[in-house]
């Protein structure tokens, strides 16, 4: 099989998503983007300053660094400490029940486990970790994950958010949110 | 990867620092080598200038 078989190529979310991400990003921001796939977004945003991207897919990390992205093989932000004011992050989100799992690696890169939102979630838990003070995370969830389940786990994790734009896709409604700490608790 | 990388890299699994052997590099990065965390005796490789932190193993006494 071809390698690049395995690797989530550039979709309606990651055009909305890499829009986003320039109207967003400013030259003295350090960049993160979890899950850069082929590297697209990254690559794009290395443009403006510096950008790291971590993937956990080893096909997809080898087509990101041909791009000339930073690109570390760790899941999600597990093997980063520094910190970002700017996380991207186009997640795997689908609904998938665990009967429904095949084993490979596109799989992985749309599998959000059986609500869609396990990986959002475990991200959502760890983020924090690497997130300078005053950063911004950008998001991209769908109507899939459930609109207000998303809200609750958003706000569990201590975030407040607040939606920059949105696509109807084939019946699925893609939105880029802007996350922030929430400094009031 | 380049090796100024390494300030914000830290073992996946105990978040501890890193240390970094290096056995091939050009004038920009590194291209093979290893990333060792002391505290949980785990080797983390460098290979084709992309670090790998995923768990794995500890390295034999």
């Amino acid at each position: 099989m071809n390698p690049d078989d395995q690797v989530y190529p550039e979709e309606a979310d990651t055009r909305l998503l890499l829009a986003a991400a320039l109207a967003e990003v400013h030259p003295d921001d350090r960049v993160l983007e979890v899950g850069t796939g082929s590297g697209t977004i990254a690559a794009a945003l290395a443009a403006a300053g510096g950008v790291v991207a971590t993937e956990i897919n080893p096909h997809a990390a080898s087509a990101a660094r041909r791009l000339g992205v930073a690109v570390i093989r760790t899941d999600l932000v597990s093997g980063l400490c520094g910190l970002f004011t700017l996380v991207i992050f186009n997640p795997p989100y689908l609904p998938t029940a665990p009967e429904e799992r095949i084993p490979d690696w596109m799989e992985r890169a749309l599998d959000g486990g059986p609500t869609g939102r396990e990986v959002i979630g475990r991200f959502l838990h760890d983020a924090g970790r690497v997130l300078a003070p005053n950063g911004r995370i950008l998001l991209l969830i769908s109507s899939l994950t459930g609109e207000t389940e998303m809200r609750n786990l958003l706000e569990a994790e201590g975030y407040v958010s607040e939606p920059v734009s949105s696509l109807t896709y084939e019946g699925e409604t893609l939105t880029v949110l802007r996350l922030r700490r929430n400094l009031q608790d | 990867m380049r090796r100024r990388l390494l300030s914000i890299l830290c073992c996946p699994t105990c978040k501890g620092d890193l240390e970094l052997q290096v056995s091939e590099e050009t004038a920009e990065e590194i291209l093979e080598g290893v990333l060792r965390c002391s505290g949980c005796r785990i080797d983390y490789p460098i290979h084709e200038g992309i670090p790998d932190l995923l768990p794995r193993g500890t390295v034999p006494e």
